[in-house]
């Protein structure tokens, strides 16, 4: 073959294989995967812990009522919220006998998420676990008094367990929703953004469908403010020798966002690389870091439940660490093509102390994890 | 020879391979759309609509290049995801023809939605049926 011949096929063949991850439904939503309405409850003995980004399994045989030993997956949550919870990937260990509560797959045979886990008739998970009261202490700041968004020096830390998974009109009084974002009633569409008539019907259109066409569940990047909504956390490394900051997403297939700092000029959105985190510019505002993002492309959702955005989607930030622990997120969304109006909603995020991020792929547990 | 017609096989598979593989999660018209239209299976024409929504209308063009269509107007119904194309072409001998295509839109939140319904083009009749690419 020829060399020029070959080239070709290397180079399509590159093409075809950086987007094939789009094309992997590898993680679909808690609400796609389990059907909260049913619930299960059975014993038996563990036989594999698979101690996996973004969700952890342990695998128990049951045996039923006919004397059929059965093996069940049993989804047990986030790795990196079971720590933070006090479990760690050897609280259960292959023999042990335990007890499972919880919702049964939809579709998937012998598969459950667990409400509950008890093992020597103690209870050893639950998802509602306490977690220890943070220390309170003010922002750490840098020498000239800037706040500083990351860990004091010589500390560790991250931003995460965000109080609310969703985004709403802020003009809206609460609106009942799960952490994806699924309202509990239908009829509170309304009030959730300013949608035009074909933005609303596509939000009601994922909703109704339990958010089953999610952008996230075939492990695209979660752009616009959803990157803040995922339950890994993130991390801001402010470069300010050259003007810039990083921010390291938990989830998302470890994905990183630069914010300029160094006083360009924002680009106008015909001009810039559509992207997933977009093209974003920021400056400080006192103790308030205001970002300016335009240039997004339409291949993601921009926030938990389906919020629907076009080309045309410009976001301004605002994050505000009020103290050690809290971070106040704004956003203001400015969509003429998806909203009739411009419109702003937030929430707070807490700070992670003396952890870091681990290491998460979306790309884990393919099916090949649930081989039985 | 037949090396250089491979070569170029496999690359254009993979390349269709990897456009498939992205999707547009906007206005649920935005885009390209690639399929066909005739009275019968084995009479189409080959149809590629490029629609764009601006926040009040959807524009475009059929067949985009020199003997392109613009597109006069498009209403999408969102109670039931009904469209309604209209355009005014012109026939191989310049004479203006009038295009009216009513479908409905399918699995609007998939890659490839279609768009499938009836299409009359001047005094032909027949079913059309467009794949979001």
């Amino acid at each position: 073959m020829k060399p020029r011949h070959f080239a070709v096929m290397v180079l399509a063949l590159l093409a075809a294989v950086v987007r094939l991850p789009a094309q992997q439904p590898t993680v679909p939503s808690i609400s796609t995967t389990y059907d909260n309405a049913r619930t299960v409850k059975f014993d038996g003995v563990v036989t594999r812990i698979e101690w996996v980004n973004p969700r952890a399994y342990v695998f128990v045989d049951v045996r039923d009522a006919a004397g059929l030993v059965l093996n069940w997956a049993v989804d047990i949550g986030n790795p990196l919220e079971l720590e933070m919870d006090g479990w760690k990937r050897n609280t259960v260990r292959i023999g042990d006998r335990v007890a499972v509560e919880g919702h049964p797959s939809r579709d998937i045979a012998r598969r459950a998420v667990a409400t509950s886990l008890s093992a020597g008739g103690k209870r050893v998970f639950a998802p509602a676990a306490r977690r220890a009261a943070l220390v309170a202490a003010p922002a750490p700041r840098w020498p000239d008094g800037q706040v500083r968004l990351g860990p004091a020096p010589g500390k560790k830390g991250y931003w995460a367990a965000t109080g609310v998974r969703a985004l709403v009109d802020s003009t809206a009084a609460r609106i009942p929703m799960s952490d994806e974002g699924l309202l509990v009633n239908i009829t509170d569409a309304d009030r959730v953004a300013p949608f035009q008539p074909w933005a609303k019907a596509l939000y009601l259109h994922r909703q109704r469908s339990v958010l089953r066409d999610d952008p996230l569940a075939r492990c695209l990047p979660p752009g616009g403010p959803r990157q803040f909504q995922m339950p890994n956390g993130f991390q801001f490394i402010e470069q300010r020798e050259v003007g810039r900051i990083l921010v390291l997403l938990g989830g998302g297939n470890r994905n990183w966002r630069v914010i300029y700092t160094d006083g360009r000029p924002q680009g106008q959105p015909a001009d810039v690389v559509l992207g997933y985190y977009g093209n974003s510019v920021g400056r400080w505002d006192k103790d308030t870091l205001v970002v300016d993002s335009v240039g997004f492309n339409e291949r993601f959702w921009m926030a938990n439940g389906g919020l629907p955005h076009t080309e045309a989607l410009h976001l301004v930030e605002r994050f505000t660490r009020t103290d050690l622990n809290t971070l106040r997120y704004e956003v203001t969304v400015d969509d003429p093509r998806t909203y009739t109006r411009t419109w702003s909603g937030g929430w707070t995020i807490q700070w992670v102390p003396d952890r870091e991020i681990q290491e998460y792929f979306c790309e884990e547990n393919a099916e090949s994890t649930f081989e039985r | 020879m037949r090396r250089a017609v491979a070569a170029s096989l496999f690359a254009v598979s993979c390349l269709a391979l990897s456009t498939s593989a992205t999707a547009q999660e906007g206005h649920p018209l935005s885009g390209t759309w690639s399929g066909d239209w005739g009275p019968a299976a084995n009479q189409r024409t080959h149809l590629t609509v490029v629609m764009n929504w601006d926040g009040k209308n959807v524009t475009g063009t059929i067949n985009p290049g020199t003997e392109g269509t613009p597109l006069g107007s498009v209403i999408l119904d969102v109670a039931n995801w009904t469209v309604r194309i209209e355009a005014d072409a012109k026939d191989a001998s310049g004479k203006p023809v009038h295009i009216a295509a009513d479908g409905k839109l399918e699995d609007i939140s998939s890659y490839h939605r279609t768009l499938k319904g009836t299409w009359q083009q001047g005094g032909a009749k027949g079913d059309f049926k467009l794949t979001r690419d």
